[in-house]
């Protein structure tokens, strides 16, 4: 399948019949770039569900705000609509997620969990946007998931059978690996430019122009988060750290030290939010 | 920080972690030294364990958390800054078990 072909049919996933329903209904409120934090805030109160989850993840070491936030309302007004939007569709995929790719929710959270570490080690002003960026990170493989079920379980046996990387046994099968899948997803549900970018270059750090410490913030939480052995991500191996990004987060080894020591508590911690039903 | 049964809880044990309901809010704060009436509620209340203080143990042994260690650099560990990550790693794991 050519490129733009494969482009079209994964922007039209909004119509497949797995979908889940709540992502679907979502994705009415998260697309229109014109929506209020009203608006939003009472799409997720009129539904138990995904509130009680928003009120998990908020309240869970994600973010930093543990046991403090009591209401949607509150959750808004602190996280700020983008990373409310990011964050609902994170809880919403959850279930897709666990469906394509056992894992990878745990991957994600734990990824989220420390990309804020490093983003405050590093005294970014928003840490919750990065932390959000890094729960989305791999949202394409949840998008070749759904829409190629048959195709990627083959691809992650290939990448088992092979001893290889998910991303390059993807690149074999599609010619287009999930990062890019997922920044075509991400622009078509209006995701903000920085959102995208870290989705998109993940994988290559190097190349985002515009947030290019909050890409390299998330591409070293994947390594770190893989090199812990928290969650699957494709396969089980750590990919190699990108110079480039590795340069310009210049962590010295006692602050790489202090962020393995902060995910250990963090992780343990999240562990126990992914056990816990709902 | 051992994850301890709310039925083989003591009074005199402290908490190491908050103990939170389900819409994450805290209920008792870290720190907080249970009492039997505390623990009588945290029993009524379908909570199944909660953090106390103590000696902190992982519970897979070193060498095997170790050796998985190794396994999952196989294919990167000679990359640059691979090898630093790696041993930082390692060393983070020995002070968990010392």
């Amino acid at each position: 399948m050519d490129i733009q072909a494969l482009r079209s049919q994964i922007e039209k996933i909004d119509t497949l019949p797995t979908i889940p329903s709540v992502l679907r209904k979502l994705l009415v409120v998260i697309e229109n770039p014109k929506i209020s934090l009203n608006e939003v805030g009472s799409f997720i109160s009129n539904d138990p569900v995904l509130t009680s989850r928003v009120l998990k993840v908020v309240n869970s070491p994600v973010y930093g705000f543990p046991g403090r936030i009591s209401s949607v309302s509150q959750a808004l007004i602190l996280l700020g609509l983008n990373v409310v939007k990011g964050m609902l569709l994170g809880v919403s995929v959850f279930e897709a997620m666990q469906k394509t790719m056992v894992g990878l929710w745990e991957h994600s959270l734990g990824c989220a969990i420390t990309a804020r570490i490093i983003a405050k080690k590093k005294d970014l002003k928003e840490p919750e946007e990065v932390s959000v960026a890094a729960l989305l990170h791999d949202i394409g493989k949840v998008v070749l998931g759904l829409k190629f079920p048959g195709e990627y379980k083959k691809i992650m046996a290939e990448a088992e059978s092979k001893d290889i990387f998910i991303v390059d046994a993807e690149k074999n099968y599609f010619n287009i690996n999930h990062a890019d899948a997922g920044a075509w997803i991400a622009q078509k549900w209006n995701f903000p430019r920085s959102l995208v970018e870290v989705i998109e270059y993940h994988h290559k750090p190097h190349l985002s122009k515009s947030v290019p410490v909050q890409t390299a913030i998330v591409h070293l939480s994947d390594i770190l988060v893989r090199a812990k052995g928290f969650g699957f991500a494709g396969n089980n191996f750590v990919p190699a750290v990108n110079g480039s990004a590795w340069q310009s987060l210049n962590l010295s080894e006692e602050d790489l030290k202090d962020i393995f020591a902060e995910m250990e508590d963090s992780l343990s911690q999240a562990e126990d939010f992914l056990l816990s039903d709902e | 920080m051992p994850k301890v049964s709310v039925n083989s809880l003591k009074p005199g044990m402290k908490l190491s972690k908050p103990v939170v309901n389900e819409a994450g809010m805290v209920l008792l704060g870290e720190g907080t030294e249970l009492t039997g009436s505390l623990i009588e509620r945290l029993q009524n209340m379908n909570m199944s364990s909660v953090y106390v203080e103590g000696v902190s143990k992982p519970q897979k042994s070193k060498e095997d958390i170790m050796s998985e260690i190794d396994a999952r650099f196989k294919k990167t560990g000679n990359e640059p800054h691979m090898g630093t990550l790696k041993r930082l790693l390692e060393e983070h794991i020995e002070e968990l078990y010392k």
